[in-house]
């Protein structure tokens, strides 16, 4: 066999395994096989030097040329290889995308803090501060200083708990106005929330305890007509459309005059429904302008100041506008009615 | 307040629809809570007539208007509305000798509690069963009939809002009516047959001998009417309110009289209200009205003048309505109003004892003008609004502890002192003293029985896997027995805090104290307190052995651990949950305001890892600090990787493996100087702690 001859058939036998390798693996020791340096084909060069001198340059090219074939074979099928084993590796590694993700745990909001945290960001937006009040108070804080006479029936609708003749459980968050006015000079406005307390038995719309908003200002020149603006502000912002306000002569020692206000029912839009009872409108809270008997005893001169007062109950809210109807789940912190906020 | 629409009549003249009636009404003050049908056959199935159909307005009274609760009162709301006027009934009574002063004598002993005792005086009356039209309107109030007599009185306190009472004049002793406090262990039989006791508070009628009646409360059985009586006395008397309300209250007594009673009647229509009633039982009971009727009224009350400026109504009200108009307002409710230069003069009638100033006049007017008119404003002026420090607080520890999986709970704050009691801290207990049940007498202590509590109810809904957390107050009486509050936060977790967890190791996955301190420890890490120490600690509501006290600094905040296992056993828990409690205020107070914040560092760091071998009595935070002391400034964290007990480690030891990062601000670190710095650290831990190396 001549020298070409014998390189010729290297080369072949070269691209026959190329073409036969199944893995970049073999195809390194195919190269290392043809063209390492002591490879198969690089090695042909060594014999350049028997051949005769007119041979040899063509010979050489033959060479080069057999060790860029194969080289470019290997390049090509080295590409080939590489998606291939890819792909293999995609498939090895195939997962389920239906099956379910795991998670953990993530804690939500209480439904009832929740609907505080709204109300209470819509109120300091409108320039209230929020201060922190007592839920024990004196009688003096709950009733007398809020100018409820002595011994008078309103105070059946306040049922205490007592925890000594003077100290009870405060029945509604306006018991925060006598300290609030002590500290301070008009003008002011000021807001807190919380727990109140009613000696009332526990069904689905009652309960011993129940959360409250109060919210007062004083200032020069405070009028019905700011009273109604601001609660109308507050339900648009709450219920976060157009509603109207419905305002009516309602009785508390600690406003004059006062008032009960109702905004348009959100569940039928003031067609009447059944949750309304057919009025078209929702009863949300009292209101009314601050009693004078109230300010002269904080030292304000009603002749100069006045101002209102509004507060309202919360569990109310977020039962109209989630459809919840009994009160008590809100307490009873069952995971599966808690989690769905 | 139960009114009839066709009684209702009889005193005003109107047109409308009832329910722009009802509407008028409620959005006057008196919300009409229920439009009742009643129908003849329903009248005659109660004993009525059964000739008229009627509808029964329920209406709200509030407490300050004791003159709503009378078909005249409810008559003057109507007037402005419809633009009537009342007609307050005019009795005409034939009368007869003997004069009334004649067969009894009044005396009013303690005028304090009674301004005014007026008393009519009918003989020859036959007690018998009323007519239809009577017993008509008594069905409609919502009463039941009883007799001719009765159903009067009833009839005209509903009328007039007076209530009255009648007397069988021949069962009283000594032609005399006293009214007097009681003696004290004085009683009276009352007429539903309770032997009442009582005191010198109380005000009684009383003859020559014996209370006759509690007043204004109910009568005695000693002097009721019956069948054969003949002669009667009624009495229509105006009595305090408080002292009713007080001996209403003492005796766990309400009655039609006293409810008026203790809202207020009008001084004004006593009399009216005696001869009103001797009319009607002269009409149908027979007999004969003796002349005059008693009035003892030793200070009468005249109506009050009070004065309004038409500008302080518009400024209050925030309207412009003219002086005119807010006179036809007043005038419309019979208050008699007058322009007197700049000012209006209003003469307040008695059956309005709840006006007395200008702002109650204010509201009159704006209740005639109509609430609903009044435009809608803001106050002027801008106000900085903003959260209390507490409440901003409470909400980056809401946020921090709901994104390490707590959810957020809210519990009752009257619960069962046996909370207390589990928790170790009955003797500062705030205890109720007019507890709605035994189970709910006293005020929370600490909030982690709770979340116990919060627990064993999802344990039962088949909630397994609970992780909650509250913030809220607790409250404490102090050593002098003084109640006080203050805000706490604790949180409790049980089962694991995975929602789906297919495929992962299930044991690793439960909670214990460690997941519950790392909730804690991300708490502090989100308020950048550092310095935080837990220590090793004992509470009756923690496990005896696995319980630590949480400090800052040398400050004690709280307490963390697993639930003792006799609080589980009381409370019904299953499982093993873990608490912690801290206090709001030491949070807060702890909490660093401003942070000031580092360059990340910009050499990097080498990690060397220990396995040690130390005996279980050396706490983990000993070889902490000893590694810090010794590694100087360039540990910057430490890491516990594992823990292993048993095969090849010694009876009660463990092996630790610690990654130990080390890192300088100013340079890159050498291998070298790494190792050097490690060597030192475990020379530390070896004298330190005994610490072998593996």
């Amino acid at each position: 066999m001549s020298e070409n001859d014998i390189l010729q058939s290297l080369r072949n036998a070269a691209l026959a395994s190329i073409h036969e390798a199944k893995n970049s693996a073999q195809l390194d020791s195919i190269e290392t096989q043809y063209l390492g340096r002591k490879g198969e084909i690089t090695s042909q060069l060594r014999r350049i030097g028997s051949l005769p001198a007119e041979e040899r340059k063509d010979f050489g090219q033959a060479v080069n040329d057999a060790k860029e074939a194969v080289d470019a074979a290997i390049t090509a099928r080295r590409e080939a290889l590489v998606s291939v084993e890819a792909d293999a590796k995609f498939v090895d590694e195939a997962i389920d995308v239906t099956m379910p993700g795991r998670l953990w745990h993530t804690g939500r909001s209480h439904i009832l803090v929740d609907t505080l945290q709204r109300i209470k960001e819509i109120f300091i937006g409108m320039g209230y501060e929020f201060v922190e009040t007592p839920e024990i108070e004196d009688y003096k804080s709950n009733f007398e200083a809020l100018n409820y006479p002595e011994e008078h029936p309103a105070l059946d609708e306040q049922m205490s708990f007592y925890i000594t003749d003077d100290t009870l459980l405060r029945t509604h968050t306006t018991a925060f106005q006598h300290q609030v006015m002590s500290n301070r000079k008009p003008p002011m406005r000021v807001a807190t929330l919380g727990k109140c307390y009613r000696s009332d038995a526990v069904d689905a719309t009652h309960s011993h305890t129940f959360h409250q908003v109060d919210c007062f200002t004083i200032d020069r020149g405070i009028s019905m007509a700011d009273l109604k603006g601001t609660i109308h502000q507050f339900a648009v912002e709450m219920f976060g459309r157009e509603v109207n306000v419905r305002f009516r002569p309602d009785f508390f020692p600690f406003v004059e005059p006062g008032a009960e206000f109702s905004v348009t029912c959100i569940i039928c839009g003031g067609d009447g429904c059944n949750v309304c009872k057919g009025s078209g409108f929702l009863e949300l809270g009292g209101a009314g302008l601050i009693h004078p008997n109230i300010l002269t005893a904080h030292g304000f001169d009603p002749e100069e100041y006045s101002g209102f007062a509004f507060g309202f109950g919360i569990e109310r809210m977020p039962m109209l506008m989630y459809g919840i109807r009994d009160l008590r789940l809100f307490m009873e912190n069952d995971m599966r009615f808690l989690r769905q906020l | 307040m139960k009114v009839s629409i066709d009684w209702l009549r009889q005193y005003i003249d109107f047109t409308c629809p009832l329910g722009e009636l009802a509407d008028g009404l409620t959005m006057a003050g008196l919300e009409v809570e229920e439009t009742i049908q009643i129908s003849k056959a329903e009248f005659a199935a109660q004993g009525g007539s059964g000739e008229i159909d009627d509808t029964v307005f329920d209406i709200k009274v509030t407490p300050n208007r004791g003159d709503w609760l009378s078909m005249i009162g409810v008559a003057r709301e109507v007037a402005p509305l419809v633009g009537e006027k009342v007609r307050l009934p005019e009795p005409k009574v034939i009368e007869s000798e003997p004069a009334s002063s004649e067969l009894i004598e009044i005396r009013i002993d303690a005028p304090e509690l009674c301004r005014r005792y007026v008393c009519a005086v009918i003989r020859n009356v036959t007690v018998k069963e009323s007519p239809g039209w009577l017993k008509d309107r008594i069905i409609a109030a919502g009463m039941r009939p009883i007799n001719n007599v009765v159903d009067i009185t009833n009839f005209v306190m509903m009328e007039l809002g007076q209530p009255l009472h009648a007397f069988d004049l021949s069962l009283l002793h000594g032609n005399q009516i006293i009214v007097r406090r009681a003696k004290d262990s004085e009683t009276i039989t009352s007429i539903d047959e309770s032997e009442r006791k009582l005191d010198s508070e109380m005000l009684v009628i009383a003859d020559h001998d014996r209370p006759v009646a509690i007043a204004g409360i109910m009568g005695g059985i000693d002097s009721e009417i019956g069948e054969q009586t003949k002669d009667i006395l009624i009495e229509s008397a105006n009595f305090n309110s408080v002292g009713i309300r007080r001996t209403a209250k003492r005796l766990n007594m309400s009655t039609d009289a006293s409810y008026r009673f203790e809202r207020g009647v009008d001084p004004g229509i006593t009399v009216l209200a005696a001869l009103r009633a001797a009319e009607l039982i002269a009409q149908l009971g027979g007999g004969e009205v003796c002349k005059g009727v008693v009035d003892v009224y030793p200070s009468p009350i005249e109506p009050l003048e009070v004065k309004i400026r038409p500008a302080r109504v518009n400024k209050i009200l925030g309207v412009s309505i003219d002086a005119g108009a807010m006179i036809a307002c007043l005038n419309s409710l019979d208050i008699e109003s007058a322009i007197d230069g700049e000012a209006i003069n209003c003469k307040v009638p008695t059956f309005r004892p709840d006006i007395t100033h200008e702002i109650d006049l204010i509201e009159e007017v704006g209740r005639v003008y109509g609430y609903d008119k009044l435009p809608m404003t803001l106050p002027q002026g801008a106000s900085q609004g903003k959260d209390s420090p507490e409440g901003k607080l409470r909400d980056k520890l809401r946020r921090i502890l709901m994104a390490s999986g707590g959810q957020e709970a809210l519990t009752h704050s009257i619960v069962d002192i046996g909370l207390a009691r589990v928790a170790g801290r009955e003797e500062q207990s705030v205890n109720l003293r007019n507890p709605l049940s035994e189970e709910l007498n006293s005020m929370r202590v600490m909030l982690a029985p709770n979340l116990l509590q919060v627990i064993e109810r999802n344990q039962a809904f088949g909630n397994q896997n609970v992780c909650v957390f509250e913030i809220g107050k607790v409250y404490f009486a102090d050593a002098s027995g003084k109640s006080s509050e203050k805000l706490a936060i604790a949180g409790a977790v049980v089962g694991n805090l995975w929602e789906r967890s297919w495929g992962l190791p299930a044991k690793a996955l439960d909670v214990d104290f460690y997941t519950c301190k790392g909730i804690l420890e991300s708490l502090f890490d989100g308020l950048c307190i550092q310095n935080v120490k837990f220590v090793e600690a004992t509470d009756p509501l923690l496990h005896p052995t696995r319980a630590a006290k949480v400090f800052v600094g040398d400050r004690e905040i709280g307490i963390l651990g697993e639930a003792a296992s006799t609080a589980l056993e009381t409370l019904g828990v299953r499982g093993r949950p873990c608490v912690f409690e801290l206090d709001f205020h030491a949070l807060m107070e702890t909490a660093p305001q401003v942070v000031t914040y580092q360059e990340p560092p910009r050499y990097p760091a080498m990690q060397r890892h220990i396995a040690a071998v130390v005996a279980d009595s050396i706490p983990y935070a000993k070889l902490v600090d000893l590694i810090r002391t010794a590694g100087g400034g360039m540990v910057e964290e430490i890491e516990l990787l594992d823990v292993y007990k048993g095969e090849h480690i010694g009876e009660g030891q463990s092996s630790l493996t610690l990654g130990v990062v080390f890192r300088s601000r100013e340079k890159t670190l050498t291998d070298e100087e790494v190792n050097s710095v490690l060597a030192l650290i475990k020379d530390a831990l070896s004298q330190g702690a005994n610490a072998i190396f593996r």
